[in-house]
């Protein structure tokens, strides 16, 4: 088990650069999911920790050995890909010994280990078939298989799940996280499905642009974000953002109907308010919402629609039964402190 | 009805067909009647006999069993050394960084706009230099060398089609570069191969030019049919008789392998499309 450090890391096509001065600490053991939009250098990073691509500058260290110029299989890593990119060709027992037929071991070890690797992931039935013959899910297991069988000290996955069906992807993620637990190896995971970082990550990295925007735990990003992009980043449906004044200590918004006491220079902030942080009905109503469009997920429900002064907002209510589209519903700030950021995105300080 | 082929272009084939047909009948019956009854025009029907004679004549008159084998081994030869070769280069060209790589691919994709003739006087003059008259060697070379234009053009333009990941999954698995090729891209590549396979084993088995100038004691059987012609007098039922022995492997060839010159790239690594 290894862990993995990036220093000074960058990364440039011709004169593009798509990662610039990139630090980061993967601690041995941990999982930690790169997210962000497409074009962030998510997957451009993981391909530099697999030593599929080369670096521009700085230094790789896995299980502190500096690996910048290592072949993959020296740097003891082991990719799952995106499509999977099983060899057509061999029946899938192969496909998991490919690597340890590479090694040069004992037909009888091999047989041991992929037979292991197999029982583990439950495809022992699935060993004498080829790839065309296997689902979508099962060809994952399979080049799941294909990575656990050496036992590598770093698992790269790129984009694992989002060539399966929704229902597939809540069942892999589920065992992918037995997985780690399992294993207890350094995972690194690319994903641009917060959901998946959310639920998997012991760190999560939020990428923009070839840079760290925040990294830290689940739970302290979506409690804490550093930024606008990291706060609609994470949480699903997205955090709401309304446009505010700040006026001697006061921010208002939705229309002047609202204030909170805010330290800060006058100027022009947006508040930040996630959909399950609204209070929606009773009496201590700030606002009103009209209703435009109701998200029925029969435990919950999303409310889309605008406050009197235009501003489109996404509300949960959880336990107001028969709101329907075209009501106005009264709506309170108050279940939680919100976030104040400046109109360039930058988190503002504030009291507590 | 949709996917139903309209009565006039079936009909328009199997007149073209018919026409394309005409000389193989013709080659045919010339070389099972005797020579008084076709000499003028093999589909006067005013007598009508069938002799096996030419058949049985021509094998002791040509050395006709000689220059099958001997064309054999050149068309065998020079298809495997192509099948070999360009596969490895292709896949070079393709996913391997070198210098000059580009260059070196402009060259020899260039070679295309080369006709033949014109490398054979500088070429005879270099085998003759070197003593390679004579030798198998002289024609094996050119053979090979010259089908890299279309050959390695063919596989690479495959190869462009084939998945990437595939390669970089046999890079983490720990294959090297040439490991790769042999483990991953060879048995993924079949139908190309043998696309390239066979035109190549059609185009030496038919070749006349250089072996006709660099070869003396063994010939292959199109120069061994040039040579028949005019040697003795009228000899047309011996002539066809040689001349279907020479198209009758091509043809085989192609009527077994046809389906690789219409497959196209078939790999895929699995996922959904």
């Amino acid at each position: 088990m290894a862990g993995v450090g990036l220093v000074n890391v960058r990364k440039s096509y011709g004169a593009v650069e798509v990662i610039r001065d990139f630090n980061l600490d993967i601690e041995d053991g941990s999982f930690t999911v790169f997210v962000g939009p497409s074009g962030c250098g998510k997957s451009t990073l993981l391909r530099m920790i697999a030593g599929l691509e080369d670096i521009t500058g700085g230094e790789i260290r896995i299980d502190g050995r500096r690996v910048n110029d290592a072949d993959p299989i020296e740097r003891g890593v082991a990719m799952v890909f995106q499509n999977y990119a099983l060899y057509p060709h061999m029946t899938v027992e192969q496909n998991i010994g490919f690597s340890l037929r590479m090694a040069k071991l004992s037909k009888r070890e091999i047989a041991q280990r992929v037979a292991s690797a197999a029982a583990s992931l439950q495809i022992e039935p699935l060993l004498k078939r080829r790839p065309a013959q296997l689902s979508g899910g099962q060809r994952q297991r399979v080049a799941i298989g294909r990575a656990i069988v050496r036992d590598p000290e770093v698992f790269l996955f790129d984009e694992p799940l989002s060539n399966l069906d929704a229902e597939l992807r809540v069942s892999m993620r589920v065992e992918i996280a037995k997985l780690h637990q399992r294993l207890g190896a350094t995972m690194i995971y690319v994903t641009h499905d917060q959901t998946e970082a959310m639920t998997l990550a012991d760190k999560i990295v939020v990428l923009r642009a070839g840079k760290v925007e925040q990294a830290g735990s689940p739970q302290d990003l979506y409690d804490n974000p550093a930024n606008q992009f990291v706060a609609g980043f994470i949480g699903s449906p997205r955090m709401n953002f309304i446009p505010a004044q700040l006026r001697s200590g006061n921010a208002a918004f939705a229309g002047g109907i609202h204030t909170v006491p805010l330290d800060g220079a006058d100027q022009d902030i947006l508040v930040g308010v996630r959909p399950e942080h609204f209070r929606v009905g009773g009496d201590a109503a700030d606002v009103d919402l009209k209703v435009d469009v109701v998200e029925n997920l029969g435990g919950t429900r999303y409310l889309y629609g605008a406050l009197p002064d235009g501003t489109q907002l996404v509300v949960e209510a959880r336990d107001e039964h028969g709101i329907k589209a075209g009501d106005r519903v009264p709506l309170g700030f108050a279940q939680r402190r919100p976030l104040f950021f400046n109109t360039s995105g930058q988190r503002l300080a504030d009291l507590s | 009805m949709i996917g139903r082929t309209p009565w006039w272009s079936v009909t328009i084939v199997a007149v073209v067909g018919c026409i394309w047909i005409i000389p193989v009948v013709g080659i045919v019956l010339t070389s099972i009647r005797p020579p008084s009854e076709v000499a003028l025009g093999w589909w006067r029907l005013d007598e009508f006999t069938i002799t096996f004679d030419a058949w049985a004549r021509v094998w002791g008159q040509f050395p006709l069993a000689q220059a099958f084998w001997f064309t054999a081994l050149l068309a065998g030869l020079a298809t495997a050394g192509t099948m070999l070769l360009t596969p490895a280069a292709a896949y070079a060209f393709h996913f391997l960084k070198f210098p000059f790589r580009r260059l070196m691919l402009i060259l020899i994709i260039n070679a295309f706009v080369l006709p033949q003739q014109v490398v054979i006087i500088p070429l005879f003059q270099l085998w003759r230099d070197l003593k390679m008259i004579d030798n198998i060697g002289a024609v094996l070379i050119p053979y090979v060398g010259l089908s890299f234009a279309w050959s390695i053009f063919l596989v690479k333009n495959f190869l462009e089609d084939f998945p990437k990941e595939l390669i970089e999954a046999a890079r983490i698995d720990g294959c090297s570069a040439i490991s790769t090729l042999r483990h991953v891209v060879l048995p993924n590549a079949t139908t190309p191969i043998f696309a390239v396979g066979i035109l190549q084993f059609l185009w030496t088995w038919n070749a006349l030019l250089l072996p006709m100038l660099y070869l003396r004691s063994n010939v292959p059987l199109p120069v061994l049919l040039t040579k028949m012609s005019g040697t003795y007098e009228s000899n047309w039922d011996l002539q066809s008789v040689a001349a279907i022995v020479t198209t009758i492997v091509p043809l085989l060839m192609f009527l077994v392998f046809q389906r690789y010159f219409a497959a196209g790239a078939q790999t895929r690594s699995g996922a959904k499309e």
